[in-house]
């Protein structure tokens, strides 16, 4: 679709209309005023937008690597029809649409630089969001918000805050949330959980989640690095303002979107990277979904403090007294994002190899199926559409997404403090330790805003 | 270093972002004289939502009237965070600015303080509010319902109730019909949709439809 030459600025953002299918007024910063004032012509949208057709109205916002392999998956569904992109990136709308459009073999995928125009389309039932991470939380936020079902790329809440706010809004609006950790969905890792969950190790006793990233690659940057200010692109082709989004002001720099995902702390959700996906399955196999461990401790590595830490390992224990370990040293060589769960009587560990590992004694209940790496992210997708259909809770949704994050950030925050901690899941805070209790959040820049009880202290 | 004037403003961010996890009260008038700052009010007001010590709420109510547009909602939605319920009164007034991003963000902060005064001061607003101000009243409204479930169930149930009507944007309306089905049944007198009539009723051999349930 042609887009008008006009300035768009952070406050018009989520307010330029520039489609003839964008009719709905636009409240102000955060999209999801532009949630419809009333019932429209057939009546009220009912929850998820859900109706029972043919096909899932699909939008995307904010796709490019990741995204993109998503988007393949996507489009191979037939119960998806994918129809408009929404991207502060001209480069990554343009590449969606050209994506699209090559596989429908039509013009028809609509492009937008706001997320609000996407939002507020009453035809669409469902967004892929594989933005940026600090991004996600804010966009799942606002799609709940907008009556929208939602695949979203992990991780999915750059703070504690964040991810209790982020599930809220899901349930709130009663929307289907997947979160992009796919290996729930694929076998050896389904099998090393059901190993854990079905006694087969005899008494659970720790499950350790390979939390892979060096928190000082991570941080090389860190706070400490703010580069010469460069004159800002156009913002039609990438506008650094909804770039940055939530975070910090910071001046522009290309060195960010060329960089700014991982490097920088603003710009980065800690140990998420792979705890996402690994603590995630943690705590899948240690029936520990809807909570989080009560105390964090870290071992041994370097920690040097301001959040440099090169090498680590967290301890952390549930309120049952299962261990959950995280470290970004791998143990087994089963390949990437691996799970070990071990108890009384056996243990197992898998990874991304697909491989499956267990004690002697466990031998015979692998089965021969182990050993096959493979993208399981078309069955996460698959599932995802099945729930918006069924209107039940994926494997990833958002409760369990947010007590992984929960769980994660808390160990990050333990490693950056470079001390143990004690956390009260109920409470939702720590305990005798007011410096951990203030990182639990991280406040948005104006005039972003979250709209939720469990952002309030 | 924040206040030293050969500070860059680097250095002065680096130092609001620290003095968030370990700040008291001593740092909380140097913050708030950033809160006007083109490129560092969101660094003060990271410094100052997590910090305890009431004088923030004192500052940020003081800022409020002094502001405008962008560093006025910045500081409204940082009140809102901290559910400072001294400031409903002057976020009730905000309600009605002419600039809908101000109205928007303070009834979005009167929904998360929550309480009876905010829900009054809501369900008011729902009621002379028009788009694009009215949806985030609306939600706000059903957060303020929401926090009030433990405290004041029938009044929560009153706000849902009306939350639930059909001039109510699509998703607040149907996440308060989800609260009131789970709540209990429908109120005495409430009417089944009416059933079929004409061809579709005379295929009903069993006679249940038209029973009048």
């Amino acid at each position: 679709m042609p887009e008008e030459k006009q300035a768009v600025t952070r406050r018009n953002f989520g307010k330029t209309l520039t489609g003839a299918g964008a009719v709905a007024a636009v409240a102000g910063p955060v999209a999801a005023q532009i949630a419809s004032p009333g019932p429209g012509q057939f009546g009220p949208v009912v929850v998820g937008n859900y109706a029972m057709v043919d096909q899932l109205v699909f939008g995307g916002i904010g796709i490019r690597g990741r995204g993109m392999s998503d988007l393949r998956m996507l489009l191979g569904e037939s119960r998806v029809r994918f129809v408009g992109i929404a991207d502060v990136r001209e480069s990554a709308r343009e590449t969606v649409k050209s994506t699209v459009d090559g596989y429908y073999k039509n013009n028809d995928c609509k492009m937008y630089r706001d997320p609000a125009e996407i939002l507020a389309r009453p035809d669409i039932d469902a967004l892929l969001i594989a933005t940026s991470d600090r991004w996600h939380g804010p966009m799942a936020m606002w799609a709940a918000q907008s009556g929208k079902d939602m695949y979203i790329e992990k991780p999915g809440a750059m703070s504690i805050n964040e991810s209790y706010a982020m599930a809220d809004n899901v349930r709130r609006y009663g929307v289907v949330y997947q979160s992009g950790a796919q290996r729930r969905n694929q076998f050896a890792f389904e099998f090393a959980v059901g190993l854990a969950r079905s006694g087969k190790l005899g008494r659970l006793l720790a499950v350790h989640a390979d939390t892979a990233i060096g928190l000082g690659t991570v941080d090389a940057g860190g706070h400490g690095w703010w580069p010469a200010e460069t004159p800002e692109p156009d913002p039609l082709v990438l506008n650094w303002d909804k770039w940055l989004g939530t975070c910090l002001w910071r001046p522009w720099n290309t060195a960010y979107p060329d960089r700014g995902r991982g490097e920088f702390w603003d710009f980065h959700a800690g140990l998420l990277e792979w705890a996402s996906h690994t603590v995630a399955v943690a705590q899948w196999a240690a029936d520990m979904e809807h909570t989080q461990p009560v105390e964090y401790e870290p071992e041994g590595g370097i920690f040097r403090g301001d959040g440099l830490i090169s090498r680590y390992t967290i301890n952390c224990r549930y309120a049952n007294g299962v261990k959950l370990v995280l470290r970004n040293h791998s143990w087994g060589g089963l390949g990437s994002c691996s799970n070990r769960f071990e108890g009384t009587e056996g243990w197992v560990e898998t990874g991304d190899s697909g491989r499956i590992e267990v004690s002697p004694n466990l031998k015979s209940l692998v089965p021969t199926k182990q050993g096959t790496r493979y993208d399981p992210t078309a069955a996460h997708i698959k599932e995802f559409i099945d729930c918006i259909r069924s209107r039940t809770p994926p494997r990833a949704n958002a409760e369990v997404t947010a007590a992984t994050h929960v769980t994660s950030h808390a160990a990050w925050i333990c490693a950056q403090l470079n001390r143990k901690l004690t956390w009260d899941p109920a409470k939702r805070m720590f305990l005798n330790d007011e410096e951990a209790n203030r990182m639990r959040g991280r406040a948005y820049r104006e005039p972003w805003r979250m709209e939720a009880l469990a952002t309030s202290m | 270093m924040v206040k030293d004037p050969n500070s860059t403003e680097f250095q002065k961010a680096i130092a609001c972002k620290k003095l968030a996890f370990v700040g008291g009260k001593e740092v909380v008038p140097t913050m708030a004289a950033l809160l006007n700052h083109p490129h560092l009010a969101c660094y003060a007001r990271f410094a100052l939502e997590p910090n305890p010590d009431p004088s923030v709420d004192d500052a940020l109510r003081a800022a409020l009237p002094k502001l405008k547009g962008l560093r006025q909602i910045g500081v409204i939605t940082t009140i809102g965070v901290r559910k400072d319920a001294k400031a409903l009164d002057a976020l009730a007034k905000l309600i009605d600015d002419s600039d809908a991003e101000v109205a928007g963000a303070a009834s979005a902060s009167v929904g998360m303080i929550g309480g009876l005064q905010a829900s009054r001061t809501l369900q008011a607003a729902l009621g002379r509010t028009k788009p694009p101000v009215f949806p985030v009243v609306a939600r706000a409204t059903l957060i303020c319902a929401e926090g009030l479930m433990a405290s004041n169930r029938p009044r929560a149930l009153e706000l849902y109730a009306q939350l639930s009507a059909t001039t109510m944007p699509g998703p607040v309306r149907q996440a308060a019909i989800r609260v009131l089905n789970a709540a209990g049944p429908a109120p005495a007198g409430a009417k089944p949709y009416p059933p079929p009539t004409g061809e579709a009723a005379e295929k009903d051999q069993s006679g249940f439809l038209g029973r009048g349930r």
